[in-house]
């Protein structure tokens, strides 16, 4: 591991932040906030810079060198979007500063302010355009526009946006990750040209639109979602589910192909157990509150919100039925689809264990039995199948070990268990005490960082950050292989 | 015609004699000395040693005079260069023989000049579809399809206790009526006879008739059976055949368990079928068997590549009371054998392999050919043109020589059960059962 090369890159990385800064910048002179966030700025670049300048220019970039990139530029990129709360004044503590950051880097969308409206705008502004850059992947922009990332940001590409090997676009992994990058764009300027035309201003249509394709979840709103009116909210649903969805179907629909989608198979899994959700909660809501055509828009807006893990809100699902509540807590361990900006388990990946689950009951059935798990018609090779289960127990325990610290500091069970599975799988508002009308400022310094490494761990799929503290990654290539 | 067959195998072998008893020039070409040996030995037939695909063996094998090149090897890319070499040769109808489920469904979309190949055949495909067909016709030995399946050929033994047996055909069609039972040939104590109205059925007697679908289980029920629909067929070996089989059984909802010996094998049929339930196991263990169930199975179907062990699988299926027990045997010896130790109907590769291939040999006003297991009588499907003796004539005037009888005429979307006062019409197609005696007789009647 040659650490002078993965400096080189984490430099560009912080240009590349400090690029990103310049739009809330030029905003910040509206709020009187001209000096700190020009330093900040200015220190982001200038740090980079020095990295970048100060190391070799040739980079070859293997499986570790492309795993150590992505850990590490994470932090520091995370560290770096953390600086504006703390320059502005505006966070209380280091710790919800950067847990702030961290949240909006992930697209989990969890905040520690508990009023939106008094925040700068040009923190409203920082906010969203963190989701931006977090949701299709700030090293996946790297390798689709920096050419000295060319050569192996095939490796890069499968740290950040890992799950379960893909085809690509193109065969050159810039070009894949260019057209993922301009689909993307695409989407996110129709939604802010629409919102504008449903009346909103239009501060508020771009920080909503990067914020819904990122499946983010900040709002420049105490009342997130709640606060727009029923047609700016059938059309955030609709782009929600868009931006749970893998993008490769987008480009593939763009270029023509309109039935890609149910062609799809993981997307009609996607697709069914929205649909059963929805329907779950709307009959739950009505029978509770007798008032069927109010239940309608709340139960699929919420639904859709969890399940593409945005964590928009329009209604305190906190306080509805339990058996809501459980649903909910399903829909966000499993996420979204593989290869959208969604986090959590990924259908595809339960999908897999689902299949794999039916065909060990048919082993007891027929001993002699010679199963194979298929998705759709593919067979699962039997790697991917391994990583699938190995995922799913990394998940069960960190959930497991992110609940107990979270109780342990004081908090009740059902706060604990969703404030940490809403941090790992990136949705933003848990239950009880995290419900989407209260937030997550008055946890503490502690829980602030735990929840930080669960946002971390999750948007990142474990393995690229748990490879960082194993010390043999940092012995240098010939050690051992 | 001067015919040249590339690969002495199985399937070459029995094209070959097939071909070589009517009459054709046939050169044998193989790389294997020892093959061609026993081909040189057996069959009235020319060999020549070297690889198809080479232009210079194709030469010396004469596919300079020749009107049809045959390449029937196992290994299809031997089988598609071989076509390929014989390109520039004027006049000579190229058909390859291709396995391979993908590559056949690719080679398809080939044009011919790509490869010069006029016609791919492939004889597993052919044999699952013969398969599936025994399996729904219930207690039918042998299948054949004419046009599009509004006419079929099917072959059952007479039960002592069905309604015809013991009666003359004459006083059957009388009764029948409108629709009667025809019978177009009698196989007894190995010789195949072309009944008339005085022939009596005999409890035993090998029959061929031909039916439409609706006329079927009407035949069934005077031959002495009862229909039975399909709905679990259990499958022994991991051949290409069965795994074409399970195929279109799934596709016909039918649930089907595979039993497949080799594990690597079974695991890639388990990874290339959906909805089979495929297990690794002895297609002989009796007690696997029964666990899963073979008691319970509509069909059984051996299609190993060993016929020894496709018959005692088949043995135990039928002990353990499945209704359909359908075996694969390559020997020509066990054929018969395989009804006389109580299994329902045996296939061969070496059959549909021939029909495939013989059904193109005759080209012009022939549109099909099909082939019997237990007699050399043939089935052939012609277009009547304007050119032909027959056309415009009344069937008893129509001089069909000895040996042969008209079992269909297809006329349009109508199947016409042919009666001496019928008239043969240019542009219908007639269904002929031959001996293989009057094949040349018959064939001249239908001038193209």
């Amino acid at each position: 591991m040659n650490l002078k090369e993965v400096l080189h890159i984490v430099g560009a990385l912080l240009v590349w932040v400090a690029v990103a800064m310049v739009p809330p910048s030029v905003m910040a002179v509206f709020d009187d906030l001209t000096i700190p966030w020009a330093v900040t700025t200015l220190g982001t670049a200038l740090t980079g810079g020095l990295l970048w300048w100060f190391t070799p220019r040739e980079v070859s970039i293997n499986t570790r060198e492309g795993i150590a990139i992505v850990g590490l530029g994470w932090l520091v990129v995370v560290a770096a979007g953390a600086l504006p709360f703390i320059a502005t004044g505006v966070a209380p503590t280091v710790a919800g500063a950067v847990f702030e950051s961290v949240s909006g880097f992930t697209t989990t969308g969890a905040t520690i302010y508990a009023a939106i409206e008094d925040l700068p705008r040009s923190i409203l502004l920082w906010r969203s355009i963190t989701h931006w850059l977090g949701g299709m992947g700030i090293i996946v922009l790297g390798v689709a526009i920096l050419p000295l990332l060319g050569m192996g940001g095939a490796q890069l590409f499968r740290a950040e946006a890992p799950g379960i090997p893909s085809d690509r676009l193109r065969p050159r992994i810039a070009s894949t990750a260019r057209l993922l990058w301009g689909v993307y764009a695409l989407f996110t300027a129709v939604l802010a040209i629409i919102y504008l035309v449903l009346g909103m201003s239009p501060f508020d249509a771009v920080n909503h639109a990067m914020s819904c394709l990122a499946t983010g979840g900040f709002s420049t709103r105490t009342a997130s979602l709640g606060a727009f009116g029923a047609s700016v909210q059938w059309v955030t649903v609709f782009f929600m589910l868009a931006a749970g969805t893998n993008f490769t179907l987008h480009y593939r629909w763009l270029t023509g192909r309109w039935l890609v989608y149910f062609k799809d198979y993981e997307w009609r899994w996607y697709a069914a157990i929205g649909l059963i959700a929805a329907a779950l909660c709307f009959v739950a809501l009505g029978l509770a509150s007798g008032d069927w055509d109010a239940s309608v828009r709340p139960a699929v807006f919420n639904v859709t919100a969890i399940l593409t893990t945005t964590g928009f809100a329009t209604a305190d699902f906190a306080l509805w039925p339990a058996v809501c509540q459980v649903v909910l807590l399903g829909l966000m361990f499993m996420g979204a689809m593989g290869g959208s900006t969604g986090g959590g388990f990924k259908v595809v990946r339960a999908a897999v264990v689902a299949k794999h689950t039916l065909g060990e009951i048919k082993k007891i059935l027929h001993p002699r039995a010679v199963v194979v798990t298929k998705i759709g018609t593919r067979a699962v090779r039997s790697e991917v199948l391994h990583n699938v289960l190995a995922f799913l127990a990394l998940y069960g325990m960190t959930h497991g070990i992110g609940t107990i610290i979270i109780a342990a500091l004081g908090n009740d069970l059902v706060t604990s268990f969703s404030a940490s599975l809403a941090a790992m799988s990136s949705i933003g508002p848990g239950l009880g005490a995290v419900g989407p009308a209260s937030h997550y400022g008055d946890l503490g310094t502690a829980a602030h960082v735990v929840l930080s490494v669960l946002m971390l761990l999750g948007r990142l799929e474990f393995y690229t950050l748990l490879v960082l503290v194993i010390p043999s990654t940092w012995q240098r290539a010939g050690g051992d292989q | 015609m001067h015919i040249v067959v590339v690969g002495a195998g199985e399937v070459g072998y029995h094209v070959a004699e097939r071909l070589s008893s009517q009459k054709h020039d046939v050169v044998v070409v193989d790389v294997e000395p020892k093959r061609l040996e026993y081909v040189a030995n057996h069959l009235d037939v020319a060999v020549v040693e070297g690889s198809g695909t080479s232009t210079g063996v194709l030469e010396e094998a004469g596919i300079r005079s020749a009107g049809l090149l045959l390449a029937v090897t196992n290994v299809d890319e031997v089988n598609l260069v071989s076509c390929m070499s014989a390109r520039g040769m004027p006049g000579v109808f190229k058909v390859a023989r291709c396995s391979n489920p993908d590559f056949y469904r690719d080679a398809r979309n080939l044009k011919p000049d790509a490869f010069g190949v006029d016609m791919l055949i492939n004889p597993e495909g052919e044999l699952a579809l013969e398969t599936m067909r025994l399996l729904h016709s219930t207690a039918a030995t042998d299948i054949a399809v004419f046009a599009g399946g509004a006419v079929q050929l099917l072959g059952f033994t007479v039960k002592s206790e069905a309604p015809i047996a013991g009666r003359r055909l004459v006083d059957i069609a009388s009764e029948e009526g409108d629709r009667p039972l025809l019978t177009v040939a009698i196989e007894r104590e190995g010789e195949t006879l072309v009944p008339d109205g005085a022939t009596k059925i005999v409890a035993g007697d090998h029959v061929y008739v031909a039916a439409t679908e609706a006329e079927i289980p009407r035949a069934l029920e005077l031959l002495g059976y009862e229909a039975a629909p399909i709905r679990r067929v259990m499958i022994t070996g991991g051949s290409t055949e069965a795994f074409y089989l399970a195929k279109l059984l799934t596709q016909h909802r039918v649930q089907v368990t595979m039993l497949v010996a080799e594990r690597q094998r079974a695991q890639e049929l388990a990874e290339k079928l959906n909805k089979v339930l495929v297990l690794h196991g002895d297609a002989t263990d009796v007690e696997l068997l029964e666990l899963e169930g073979v008691s319970g199975a509509d069909g059984f179907v051996a299609l190993s590549d060993a016929d020894e062990t496709n018959i005692l699988s088949s043995l135990v299926a039928k002990h353990a009371g499945v209704k359909r027990v359908i075996t694969l045997v390559n020997k020509k010896d066990y054929v018969p054998l395989a009804s006389r130790i109580g299994l329902d109907a045996a296939v061969s590769p070496r059959l549909s392999a021939a029909n495939a291939i013989l059904r193109y040999v005759r080209r012009g006003t022939v549109t099909r050919v099909a082939t019997f297991k237990g007699s050399d009588a043939e089935a052939i499907a012609f277009e009547i043109t304007s050119a032909s003796p027959v056309a415009g004539k009344r069937l008893a005037e129509a001089a069909f020589p000895k040996g042969s009888i008209v079992a269909a005429i297809v006329r349009g979307t109508e199947v016409v059960v042919p009666r001496g006062d019928d008239v043969l019409q240019p542009g219908d197609t007639t269904i002929v059962f031959v001996l293989p005696d009057a094949v040349a007789d018959v064939t001249a009647l239908f001038p193209s």
